[in-house]
């Protein structure tokens, strides 16, 4: 469904340092530094599947998202969504996709949603029986029959994206996507969406590509993730095999009856956190089950479950090794060079 | 094809529609603006010509033919082609253009239709207002030649209004804030009021070439007053046909070059 090759798109930018000295030169001799949003990545995406990207601030993962969808043109590199070219833009292929974007609304501010899902329609050439048909199912499982009405602007931060996501699936897309879709959204309203988005996916089999800062969307939503880093791909499978590599370590969570000596926990494993009667122990794998009837035989345990660690960490975990792993290939060119000019 | 269109246009006229009756203070006010704006664009006509019968060959009755020109393409300008074009500027800034270029219509379209001041028409009925009282004060009426080749040049007129502002528009991809680049155009404009042969005694005539051929003020009001007036000699009246064609081509060719210059906005 989606494929990608070699994806870069680089972006000159002028640069100058500070102060009003500075600002006055750069009016005259202006400097450039190239700047790799996306630097050389290559996947492809199944029809149906889930996928998350993944990576920290400026990793690229927008601007992916933006060349997939046909806004940005690439660099360099092939990109094919649906046997369509993105940057030609065509109709057949605009009809097939949808980018929602928790940031930015597409909803016509002072006028009720109702009047963009029908300016919509019109767009993309909806005929009116499915209109209804989909406009209904919507309306339904995103619980938005009063708000439809009102003015968007009287609308809150959720309702309005409930109806975002709506006016954005009138057309019902075949390939939808999200970018950070539950951005400032409590817990129960981003709940709401994850189900909302997973049920569209499942019924009818559209392909989702997923970024988010919230940890709990992807664990939810993508068995699939792709991590980009620095405009580069550092990981492409599944979350569960993710978490292994760069966590093998379980959590054991240990509520306990009464306080107990932190020295007594030591021995079991690595003390991640101990306070108001609850210890979290991290444990290697294969040590779980020892850990465990240690744990059972040796102290007040009223309560014991095992986890993985937090995605956040794994995350956090992966990025900081990708940060090491670049200085060192630096400091490694760095004295390859002056060995050379020495 | 003509048809989605055509019923795009109507969706998008009903929105604007609807925006003007949504809040009913705001209703009110712009038509009151409108009234204002409108009589008080015709004050310096009368100051001149207080003062002399004819200005460079164009008598009072004649002058407010060109003055209702510009009338009516103002009320074209501001009632439907500023407002949707000045939202444009502020999608790119804000790249929520973003939304525009993902739907499967002409983008240029999609953005040239999003916005339409419905107060405005007054301006347009006000032109036609100061025809009627214009030729009443010539004493004839316009001949049938002349009354149709002046509406074929509110078509190129409009053309050529509407490619400017699209030229205008096309260099916020690049530059970001042309709000005063707007500013001019809209000042620029201004001086249409006055038939293109006043400006013959500034600067040995070269104001009346700039508003000729480089910002075609003249083709606008001077040239449709003039058939009206049955003296537009015919190759002026071709040329006005050709040339708007060729700023409309133009205008679409910068447009899309632009585009595909979009950036967008980080989110």
């Amino acid at each position: 469904m989606i494929s990608v090759r070699g994806l870069r798109k680089h972006y000159k930018v002028h640069k100058r340092p500070p102060g009003l000295k500075a600002a006055l030169r750069s009016l005259v001799h202006r400097s450039y530094t190239t700047v790799k949003a996306v630097d050389g990545i290559s996947f492809d995406i199944r029809p149906g599947e889930r996928v998350g990207f993944l990576g920290p601030n400026g990793a690229g993962k927008t601007t992916t998202l933006k060349v997939l969808s046909g806004l940005l043109h690439p660099s360099e590199g092939e990109v094919s969504v649906d046997g369509h070219v993105p940057r030609l833009r065509e109709e057949a292929f605009l009809k097939k996709i949808m980018l929602v974007m928790g940031q930015k609304q597409q909803l016509l501010w002072d006028l009720p949603p109702a009047e963009t899902f029908e300016l919509n329609r019109a767009i993309y050439d909806v005929p009116a029986a499915q209109y209804k048909q989909t406009l209904d199912e919507l309306v339904g499982l995103l619980d938005i029959g009063d708000l439809i009405t009102k003015p968007t602007r009287q609308l809150s931060l959720g309702e309005r994206m409930k109806c975002e996501l709506a006016a954005a699936l009138i057309h019902r897309p075949r390939v939808l996507f999200l970018d950070e879709p539950t951005i400032g959204l409590d817990v129960s309203m981003q709940a709401t969406m994850r189900t909302f988005i997973k049920e569209y996916n499942e019924k009818y089999g559209a392909t989702l590509i997923l970024t988010s800062h919230y940890m709990d969307d992807v664990a939810a939503l993508c068995p699939r993730v792709i991590v980009i880093d620095k405009g580069l791909l550092s990981y492409d499978g599944s979350l569960e095999a993710l978490v292994q590599r760069v966590r093998p370590e379980k959590r054991v969570v240990l509520r306990l009856a009464e306080e107990v000596d932190a020295a007594r926990l030591a021995p079991l494993g690595k003390v991640v956190t101990h306070e108001a009667g609850t210890a979290v122990l991290q444990v290697r794998q294969e040590a779980v089950n020892a850990t465990i009837s240690r744990a059972l035989s040796g102290l007040p345990v009223t309560d014991l479950t095992v986890e993985n660690a937090p995605l956040e960490e794994v995350m956090s975990e992966l990025f900081a090794e990708n940060k090491a792993r670049r200085a060192a290939e630096a400091s490694a060119e760095e004295a390859a060079r002056e060995s050379v000019s020495a | 094809m003509l048809r989605r269109y055509l019923r795009l246009l109507g969706i998008q006229l009903k929105a604007s529609g609807l925006l003007a009756v949504q809040y009913r203070a705001d209703f009110f006010t712009e038509g009151l603006t409108s009234l204002f704006w409108t009589f008080t664009a015709l004050a310096p006509l009368f100051v001149v010509y207080g003062e002399r019968p004819v200005v460079e060959g164009w008598s009072f009755g004649e002058a407010l033919l060109v003055v209702g020109w510009f009338t009516l393409l103002q009320g074209i300008l501001e009632g439907a082609i500023n407002p949707s074009l000045t939202g444009v500027v502020e999608h790119i800034r804000k790249g929520t253009l973003d939304f525009v270029l993902l739907k499967p219509a002409d983008a240029q379209f999609l953005v040239s239709t999003q916005r339409f001041l419905p107060w405005r028409a007054f301006n347009v009925l006000t032109g036609l207002g100061l025809f009627v009282y214009a030729f009443s004060l010539i004493g004839r009426g316009p001949s049938l030649t002349g009354l149709l080749s002046s509406v074929l040049l509110l078509g190129t007129s409009t053309l050529l209004l509407y490619s400017l502002w699209i030229l205008t528009v096309s260099a916020a991809f690049f530059v970001v804030r042309v709000d005063n680049l707007t500013y001019l155009f809209t000042s620029i404009f201004d001086f249409a009021r006055w038939p293109s042969s006043v400006f013959q005694g500034v600067a040995k005539g070269a104001l009346t070439l700039v508003f000729t051929y480089v910002i075609p003020l003249a083709l606008m009001t001077t040239f449709p007053a003039e058939a009206m007036l049955g003296r537009l000699p015919l190759h002026a009246l071709a040329g006005a046909v050709v040339g708007s064609i060729v700023f409309a081509w133009l205008a679409r060719r910068v447009w899309l070059y632009s585009i595909g210059h979009y950036t967008s906005a980080s989110s």
